[in-house]
């Protein structure tokens, strides 16, 4: 399993991996130019703000007329109104860089993970992906524009201040240059616990918001065995966890700026007293002491951003291999070369009745599986060597004892996986090398635990067919024996289901999951237990409509109720992924084979 | 929801004082921070303008004994390192109490909505979004976390820098104090009018990304229905324009910070250049000092920043109460223990203790009289149902989807409030008996069963603590679960859910009713708990079912009429009400429900014995197993 992997520290930074991602920025080529333009020249600025004041501390130092104030008041004018510029400009194109960058690396991922293949999101948490593409995008966005800038203005300001100092008081600027390498690695360390503790505090508080929902999904359960108090201990566990993380954290961040307030001190007084010294002696004035004194208070402020923007590229690099890996994953099921060869060909002379988007029939007629076998784990079968043939508009019932193989086959029909060995055919056609898109949109499949969105009843029957109208759509729940308790409830079809359908129960939304199918008119319809918490008359409402709906279409049924299965053209029993009997209901029971023991047990007349 | 009865000022209780020595501690920082500026003003007017060192000459004096300039100077820098350093620890001391002050106060606040959440009952909280509460205990309490362990700090920060800085600049000058602050209220004015303003804008930028985030997550937990029904391409257009949207106003709202920032940047500066440009005018005419102005500039950088912030604080300070009144709002949600207590409260007043002691287990009566339900502003879900069931008896439950079965399992496990009728359990109306004990009599198997994210071990214990490996393997064995698990590369220490293994809905309902049977109730209500387990494995739980206890009370939901065929009785419902009830062989000679489904059920019976009559094999005994099935 390569997915869930824990985040790396330290390390180097990764060069092609960033080059991977800097293309995303260079979409925004103009920004990005523009970005450092704003950045340079902000620093450009804010080296000759000291200037001007010590331009104005001299000229009252020595003049005996009025001083030019007028003229200075000018050129701070046009300094103050260039910052203000800077700041605004170089906001708003961090700020574009940011959202564009996000939302590209956003859409890019997003796009990918419909394409993956179930086997990925088998191996990954919904709660895994969520991160990647919250906070793993939001953290690589913001490195690209805010580190840029920093990158850019911190480099500039600092190597300006140490020329404008070098030129004023070489002894000083020197000094303050041999300071700044400890300085910088002491920020450095400094930073990188810092993230590294915003981290821990990251990764408590998804854990806590893990607690919480877990406390809310399972109220019930804790409720009916009396576990508050125990669920509450545990919760304060991970809350004093949390406590003591945030307290961490923050008490690193407060020992940072008073180590670095305290170092610039030093170089305050040094300037002072030297500078004291040059003034005395006459060699300086004033006013370059003062501008010194200002320029030494400034010269830290980018130290501690260049450390944190440096820590934040090496902590994101974990994140960019991440994204990356999820944006350049490949799907393990998609349409090979062939087929998308063939789907542009077909697509050059327009829909023709009759033809797929694959150009190949569009009707679907016998189904085979030809020594078909499959492991999700290798050395551990689920199929093996597995022959089937289904004959158009048949209906199939798969039994057996639960983890047999029958879902699994199911999917391997639907090709959410690939068989390990041999292979399906489509009027021996096969399924690799037909259109993906096209097969999924002729299936219609109704599960178990059906997976409603959130929104109303008509909203999730309308997933089926989206351009379906209000009729078709009770029409289809009317088949689905879903109408009657939609039709009782207040806002009707408007009914809000809650997100997942969590405020219906799970017979209802097995309904409005049959009507969701019924609406998509699929050419073949799969059954996984899709009826297991409908009462039987439901059921045989269900499939009454079924049948008036989808006569002559191939059908898939896993049930394990007598009355879903009997009905069907032939039975498979499942067992150790082969068919141990097949057969006419009637045929099996005459057998008394397994089929037979499976049934009889059912039974519930005493005659 | 109720009125919040939260307010800043109770979430701070138990750490005033805390927060009082954090505050104390910035006192003493920002005076240490503004005597450097005095020493440099001493040291310009002093022995660089060739004058008097005054004070400072006098401290030189006294701590190094030198009278000369060098050594003054010396002085003048060694104390602005020796100030800033103690600002610098001071700063420290309040950062760290305030982080523990607010962290403190945040971790109740915290531990009491988790405790207060474990308590609503669920009839009220049914109507809830679950993201929505999550969202409410994780970002609003973060958002009242910032403001108590930054804001409050920055608001005490401006304070005293005010009460501090403003004598000191009197002092020197009060015509430059004047100039010092006469943009102040403006740039502070600016931020707070600003930050009021762009709070929509915010919001809506929040709401842009709670929207996208919650179409994301549905996207990835409903992922296998998207490719089921090849909605790829309109997924991603949905999710598309959520991106889009949180993009743009996330732009908006940058955007719009870029003027905040530009504008007070032009404010700040020119409060400087007026300062700068009096102070010089001042200093010409004579009127000011060189030393002096040169202090009232570094003042400036000190105070002018924290008078922006205050701004943007105050202004975002509604955030937090919002959050605090959302916060309030689930404390708001009432308690079902509340009325408890009050029942406690009652009788302890009147010196009345319980009368009758509780047994430890109860025979298992239930009394169902004239029970309704509904919820807030709907139809009812039940509809006055009367019905007994004796100690020992099995009865079975049996209904269309939305005919109220399951709502009469979570009245009668108090799970959602009686408000018509009466339920007895051993004739003791259920509302007079605490919850806890109603809920140890009751085992219960839902629908759809939560498992905790531990190992499967540890879930089993949910239903008894401390219960050993062989007790958790006889009701593993009973619930035909005990080889699945073996079979599990860690066994019982295998863990579940999202970190671990995902179990099939079969496993889960097996694992829920593992967990029941160590529970060993008086009572066991099974709602729909087998739906996912195929028949074979079904017959031999049931079997072991009756093999472990005859003499439960057992309620039992289920579509298949293998399993209702077991119960002692059957209670048809239909839109709430009790269509028919008896026993099996009384129904099905009915016109009802009941007799529907065993037609349907004896159609294929028929068949069957008819595909039997005509199979040649051995001849078959129906009896021997149907009595073999016989409830007792």
């Amino acid at each position: 399993m390569n997915g869930p992997t824990e985040e790396t520290f330290g390390g180097h930074v990764e060069l092609a991996l960033w080059r991977k991602l800097f293309r995303y920025a260079l979409r925004y080529r103009r920004s990005v130019i523009l970005l450092g333009a704003f950045g340079v020249a902000m620093a450009v600025v804010e080296i000759l703000f000291p200037l001007v004041t010590k331009a104005v501390v001299d000229s009252v130092g020595e003049a005996e007329e009025p001083p030019p104030f007028a003229r200075f008041a000018l050129i701070y004018a046009v300094l103050l109104v260039a910052e203000a510029g800077c700041v605004f400009g170089f906001i708003v194109q961090a700020g574009k860089l940011r959202t564009y960058i996000g939302h590209d690396i956003r859409r890019d991922a997003f796009a990918n993970l419909q394409r993956l293949s179930f086997s990925y999101f088998d191996q990954r948490p919904v709660g895994w992906l969520m991160s990647r593409m919250t906070s793993d995008c939001d953290r690589l966005a913001n490195i690209f524009a805010w580190g840029l800038l920093d990158m850019l203005w911190g480099v500039t300001f600092m190597t300006g201040i140490f020329v404008a100092m070098f030129v004023l008081h070489a002894k000083i600027a020197l000094i303050l240059l041999a300071v700044l390498p400890p300085l910088a690695w002491v920020s450095a360390r400094f930073q990188h616990r810092i993230l590294a503790a915003a981290r821990t505090v990251r990764k408590t508080n998804s854990r806590l918001t893990a607690a919480y929902n877990d406390g809310l999904v399972g109220l019930r359960t804790s409720k009916v065995f009396v576990r508050e108090a125990d669920d509450l201990r545990e919760f304060q566990g991970l809350s004093t966890e949390m406590y003591g993380a945030t307290v961490r954290s923050a008490t690193l961040s407060a020992i940072y700026p008073p180590i670095l307030l305290s170092v610039a001190s030093l170089a305050t007084g040094l300037a002072l007293a030297l500078g004291g010294f040059d003034v005395l002696g006459g060699t300086m004035t004033i006013g370059t002491l003062v501008s010194l004194m200002t320029y030494i208070a400034y010269f830290f402020h980018p130290v501690e951003e260049l450390a944190l923007r440096f820590a934040e590229l090496q902590m994101a690099q974990a994140s960019a291999e991440r994204i990356i890996g999820l944006i350049e994953a490949e799907p393990e099921i998609q349409d090979s070369p062939e087929v998308r060869e063939r789907i542009r060909a077909a697509s050059v002379d327009c829909p023709r009745p009759g033809v797929a988007i694959d150009g190949l029939p569009s009707h679907i007629g016998r189904i085979a599986f030809e020594s078909v076998g499959f492991e999700y784990v290798a050395d551990e079968p689920i199929l093996s060597d597995f022959h089937l043939v289904v004959e158009p508009g048949e209906t199939v019932a798969l039994v057996g004892p639960t983890g047999g193989g029958k879902s699994t086959l199911i999917s391997l029909l639907c090709r959410f996986y690939e068989p390990t060995s041999g292979r399906i055919t489509i009027d021996g056609q096969p399924l690799q090398e037909r259109s993906l898109a096209w097969l999924q949109s002729n299936l219609g499949i109704v599960l178990q635990s059906p997976h409603l969105f959130s929104g109303t009843i008509a909203e999730n029957i309308r997933y089926g067919k989206l351009d379906a109208t209000q009729e078709e759509i009770v029409h289809a729940a009317r088949l689905a024996g879903a109408s009657t308790f939609v039709e009782a409830l207040e806002h009707g079809y408007d009914t809000e289901v809650g997100e997942g359908g969590a405020r219906l129960s799970v017979g209802q939304k097995q309904l409005v999951s049959f009507a969701r199918a019924i609406l998509k008119a699929p050419q073949i319809l799969v059954m996984d237990e899709a009826t297991s918490s409908i009462d039987t008359e439901t059921e045989r409402r269900i499939q009454d409509g079924l049948r008036h709906v989808l006569g002559g279409r191939t059908s898939f049924v896993i049930a394990h109720r007598l009355s879903t299965i009997r009905a069907a053209d032939r039975i498979l029993v499942i067992e150790g992924g082969r068919i141990v009997e097949q057969g006419r209901h009637a045929e099996l029971i005459a057998a008394r084979g397994r089929y037979y023991e499976l049934y009889v047990g059912q039974r519930v007349q005493d005659t | 929801m109720h009125r919040p009865r939260t307010t800043l000022w109770s979430v701070t209780h138990g750490q005033r004082l805390r927060y009082a020595g954090a505050i104390a501690s910035l006192a003493v920082a920002i005076t240490c921070l503004f005597v450097p500026p005095l020493v440099v003003r001493s040291a310009i007017d002093g022995p660089l303008a060739g004058g008097d060192a005054g004070w400072l000459g006098a401290t030189a004096r006294r701590l190094f004994a030198t009278d000369s300039v060098a050594g003054t100077l010396w002085t003048a820098a060694l104390l602005i390192l020796l100030l800033t350093a103690l600002a610098g620890f001071f700063q420290y001391v309040k950062g760290r109490h305030a982080a523990l002050a607010s962290e403190r106060a945040v971790r109740r606040m915290r531990d009491s909505l988790f405790d207060h959440l474990a308590h609503v009952s669920c009839d009220r909280i049914v109507s809830l979004e679950t993201g929505d509460l999550v969202q409410r205990c994780t970002s609003d309490v973060d958002t009242v976390r910032a403001f108590l362990s930054v804001q409050v700090v920055e608001i005490g920060r401006c304070v005293l820098l005010f009460v501090i800085a403003l004598p000191i600049l009197i002092g020197l000058s009060p015509s430059m104090t004047l100039i010092s602050v006469v943009l102040v209220p403006f740039v502070f004015s600016f931020a707070w009018i600003f930050f009021r303003k762009v709070q929509a804008l915010f919001r809506e930028v929040d709401e842009a990304e709670g929207a996208m985030t919650a179409t994301l997550q549905e996207n990835l937990t409903g992922i296998r229905v998207v490719r089921a029904f090849a909605r790829a391409d309109f997924e991603s257009e949905k999710f598309g324009a959520c991106n889009a949207a949180y993009r743009d106003t996330n732009f908006r709202w940058i955007r719009t910070l870029g003027v905040y920032w530009s504008v007070s940047d032009i404010l700040v500066l020119s409060q400087m250049g007026l300062v700068l440009f009096g102070g010089a005018h001042a200093v010409a005419a004579g009127t000011l000092t060189l030393g002096t102005w040169v202090a009232f500039m570094t003042y400036m950088t000190l105070f002018i920043h924290p008078v922006r912030q205050l701004g943007r604080v105050l202004a975002e300070a509604g955030r937090a109460l919002v959050a605090l009144g959302r916060i309030g709002e689930i404390f708001g949600l009432p308690r079902e223990d509340r009325r408890e207590k009050e029942l406690d409260a009652h009788a302890l007043e009147s010196g009345l203790t319980r009368i009758h002691p509780l047994p430890d287990r109860v025979a298992g009566r239930l009394d169902f009289d004239a029970v309704r339900f509904a919820f807030p502003a709907g139809p009812d879900v039940l509809d006055g149902l009367t019905f007994t069931i004796e100690p020992g008896e099995t009865v079975a439950l049996v209904g269309a989807p939305g005919s109220g079965k399951s709502t009469l399992v979570a009245l009668l496990l108090r799970l959602y409030e009686l408000e018509r009728g009466l339920i007895r359990l051993d004739g003791r109306p259920l509302q007079s008996l605490p919850r806890a004990f109603v809920r140890a009599q009751i085992g219960a198997v839902m629908q759809e069963p939560f498992l905790y994210s531990k190992t499967v071990a540890e879930n089993l214990r949910v239903g008894r603590h401390g219960a050993d490996a062989h007790e958790l393997e006889s009701a593993t064995r009973d619930a035909s679960l005990h080889h699945t698990i073996d079979g599990f590369v860690h066994g019982y220490e295998t863990l579940v859910g999202e970190r671990g293994v995902t179990l099939s809905g079969g496993q889960r309902q097996r694992v829920a009713l593992a967990r029941a049977l160590l529970k060993d109730p008086a009572v066991l209500v099974l709602d729909d708990a087998l739906s996912a387990v195929d028949t074979g494995t079904e017959s031999r739980i049931l079997e072991a079912l009756e093999r472990r206890h005859r003499r439960r009370t057992t309620l039992v939901i289920a579509h298949r009429l293998s399993t209702l065929r077991h119960a002692d009785r059957i209670i048809v419902l239909e839109h709430g009400r009790i269509a028919e009830i008896g026993p099996h062989a009384e129904l099905i000679s009915g016109a009802g429900l009941y007799a529907r489904l065993w037609k349907i059920q004896s159609e294929l019976e028929d068949d069957l014995s008819t595909d039997l009559a005509l199979a040649p094999n051995e001849p078959w005994n129906p009896q021997a197993k149907a009595t073999a099935k016989e409830t007792p």
